[in-house]
């Protein structure tokens, strides 16, 4: 049987080849080679550090997604866990660079796990739609952010730059760190998702809350949950962009709650619930990031970067409708 | 869910999103840029703070013009690469950094949302033999090679005096902040709060962050108002609220008076309507014209070029509102109100 992620990669190559072979060329100032203005190392890692805040996000919102909910919160919880753990580590001062490192990655841990904690026990005990608690929480998240910080840019610790853009081994200016976290995410959201218990009854709950109750399963539980892993998600993605880009304010990652939640779609995720992967999330993160970099090396005014993705999404949803109306008249026709 | 559903679904949807990227990439193709002759190109790749703010589009033009000019006069084709995000956004603005170095740039120009975010991606550009100028909001400790700008406390110094002019001594004033994490906004209202201090009748109220949209701002400006009725003036130190028509309106301008940074065709009604008597216009033009010619003098043409290229505000007043509007017709704005292009000299 073919992969679900067989048309995402295929829509990749077939995209990464037409903008090859369109890009041109130009000389590169340090070694004089010509070098194509797509196709080469350095674009390629910065799309996937471009992408990897997406994807990271992309795979704990695709959890809440499968389960029939949505996280609009994930930019403000990735930008409070940021200002968090640079508002800490600037109060503690220098410290041994190991011990900066995992101090750093323990609030960003910790503040994004309350977070989703209190997303995941406000949707379960208010009963109210997961669309407008994490919409609330998603400005006061953000709220609490800009009050403690009084919306200063706060600077981290060298020793978390170090760790985020580790060449290891790959040359100047080439940093692989966030492309092994996205795929360090999408590995463990994967597995998790097919290969584990917990992650069947996520699909389990998303496509029918009623019967998965009345087959015994714990549905605020496995809600909570999933807030709680998307919420992780973002702290894990933030931990990275803060100490990728060395500072932390408010308002970053303002915005990313959207293209979080387009990733998943282009991905195949759901919105009703039921439906989605962790692989296709990161696919759909790679796709938007590959359509904003076709406008930059086309040269294309980068003002239709909104409507290029808005298009590609309402066809991507329109489509999925479709196939799936199709294929429950098929079955419908054959049972 | 259902393997075959969710294949045959998700390949459906893939094949659209297909269909759609590869018509997109087929008309770009068809009339993208192709490859570009090293030797008689030179591309600027341009990032401003903001697309949606009107003077980083004026800068543009300004970049866009003298790139002309030396098209014309050196027979190497220059030209802008536009890379400015539609939202304030240091990380996207390194990324659109890297992503300049990445494609062939041989000068990137920048005005920076957040120093401290940039600087990493400014150093590498360097580093990999991209040369970095700034413009309006520096990136100071970068290896950048030079900053066009004016000195920004001396700004905060120069609205806070006229406004305490207009206003007599006396008073109480909001300064209306804009983005509170960019370096140049934070130096002018340190340079407000230093000029007012001269001035024992005039109480700041305090600064007033908020998004550098013109919506924003007026509604800001009108927020403000409401909490403190007996505001006298606002000591603006970017021009957005004024942007829009609203405040015209909205305020009195027997009971208050603006001074503010920027001086574009939109907010000339309030220098004619006496609520904003006096304007220090930033030559923004001039961000983008005077940058490229910059750039091209030190990286092209190999010459030395100071550290910081000095801008100098221009004061406008009703007295010399019809000089300042032709000035900006000649720069290139199509909208600037005939009755003020009329004006006298």
């Amino acid at each position: 049987m073919r992969s679900p992620q067989f048309g995402l990669i295929v829509v990749l190559l077939v995209l990464m080849t037409a903008l090859t072979l369109a890009a041109g060329s130009h000389v590169d100032p340090q070694t004089g080679a010509t070098v194509n203005n797509f196709l080469n190392r350095y674009t390629l890692i910065q799309m996937a550090t471009d992408a990897s805040a997406f994807a990271i996000m992309g795979v704990g919102a695709t959890l809440v997604i499968i389960a029939g909910g949505i996280d609009l919160s994930v930019g403000a919880i990735y930008a409070l866990a940021g200002v968090a753990m640079a508002m800490v580590l600037r109060a503690l001062g220098p410290m041994d660079p190991v011990v900066t490192v995992f101090v750093g990655l323990g609030v960003c841990v910790a503040v994004s796990l309350l977070c989703g904690l209190a997303n995941g026990l406000m949707v379960i005990g208010l009963g109210v739609h997961p669309f407008i608690i994490t919409l609330g929480t998603m400005w006061i998240l953000r709220g609490v952010a800009f009050v403690v910080s009084r919306a200063e840019s706060i600077l981290v610790p060298t020793a978390l730059t170090a760790v985020a853009k580790a060449p290891l081994g790959l040359g100047a200016a080439l940093y692989p760190v966030p492309l092994l976290s996205m795929l360090a995410v999408t590995a463990a959201g994967g597995i998790y998702l097919s290969r584990t218990v917990a992650g069947r009854h996520i699909f389990a709950v998303g496509g029918n809350p009623e019967a998965s109750r009345f087959s015994g399963l714990s549905v605020p539980r496995i809600t909570l949950g999933v807030f709680v892993l998307s919420g992780l998600a973002a702290g894990a993605a933030a931990f990275l962009g803060a100490a990728f880009y060395g500072s932390a304010t408010s308002s970053d990652a303002n915005g990313y709650e959207l293209y979080v939640v387009a990733s998943a779609v282009v991905g195949g995720a759901s919105l009703k619930g039921g439906k989605g992967s962790a692989l296709s999330a990161m696919l759909g993160a790679v796709l938007i990031v590959t359509m904003r970099q076709a406008i930059r090396t086309l040269h294309l005014d980068q003002n239709y970067e909104w409507i290029i993705i808005g298009t590609a999404m309402i066809i991507a949803v329109v489509l999925d409708q479709r196939g799936t109306k199709l294929l429950a008249g098929r079955f419908a026709r054959t049972g | 869910m259902h393997p075959h559903r969710a294949s045959l679904s998700l390949t459906r949807t893939v094949a659209g999103v297909a269909t759609a990227l590869v018509a997109s990439s087929t008309l770009v193709a068809c009339g993208g840029s192709g490859s570009a002759d090293a030797s008689k190109t030179f591309t600027i790749a341009m990032i401003a703070k903001s697309s949606t703010n009107p003077v980083f589009l004026s800068g543009r033009q300004g970049a866009e013009a003298a790139a002309a000019e030396l098209t014309k006069e050196t027979g190497v084709t220059v030209r802008i690469d536009w890379l400015t995000p539609p939202n304030e956004d240091g990380a996207v603005q390194a990324q659109r950094i890297a992503e300049a170095a990445n494609s062939g740039a041989n000068a990137i120009l920048l005005s920076s949302s957040d120093a401290s975010k940039v600087r990493g991606a400014v150093d590498e550009a360097v580093a990999r033999g991209v040369p970095v100028m700034t413009f309006d909001s520096d990136v100071p400790d970068s290896k950048r090679f030079s900053f066009y700008g004016g000195d920004d406390v001396k700004m905060g110094n120069q609205v806070m005096d006229e406004l305490a002019t207009q206003m007599g001594g006396r008073g109480r004033v909001a300064i209306l902040a804009g983005n509170q994490n960019a370096l140049n906004l934070q130096a002018r209202v340190r340079g407000v709060r230093e000029a007012a201090a001269k001035y024992p009748g005039i109480t700041i109220v305090d600064a007033f962050y908020h998004a550098e949209t013109p919506q924003d701002a007026a509604a800001e400006v009108l927020r403000i108002k409401n909490a403190y009725p007996d505001l006298q003036g606002f000591a603006m130190i970017g021009g957005w609220a004024l942007f829009t028509r609203t405040l015209l309106t909205d305020l009195d301008p027997k009971k208050i008076k603006i001074v503010s940074v920027d001086a574009l065709p939109a907010e000339l009604p309030y220098v004619e309507s006496g609520l904003a008597p006096v304007l220090f216009a930033q030559p923004t033009y001039n961000w983008g014209y005077v940058s490229v010619k910059t750039i091209f003098d030190h990286v092209y043409r190999k010459q030395e070029v100071p550290a910081h290229v000095q801008m100098d505000l221009v004061r406008v007043s009703k007295d010399n509102l019809g000089e300042w509007a032709r000035q900006l017709q000649a720069w290139g704005f199509t909208d600037v109100d005939p009755k003020y292009l009329a004006l006298p000299k």
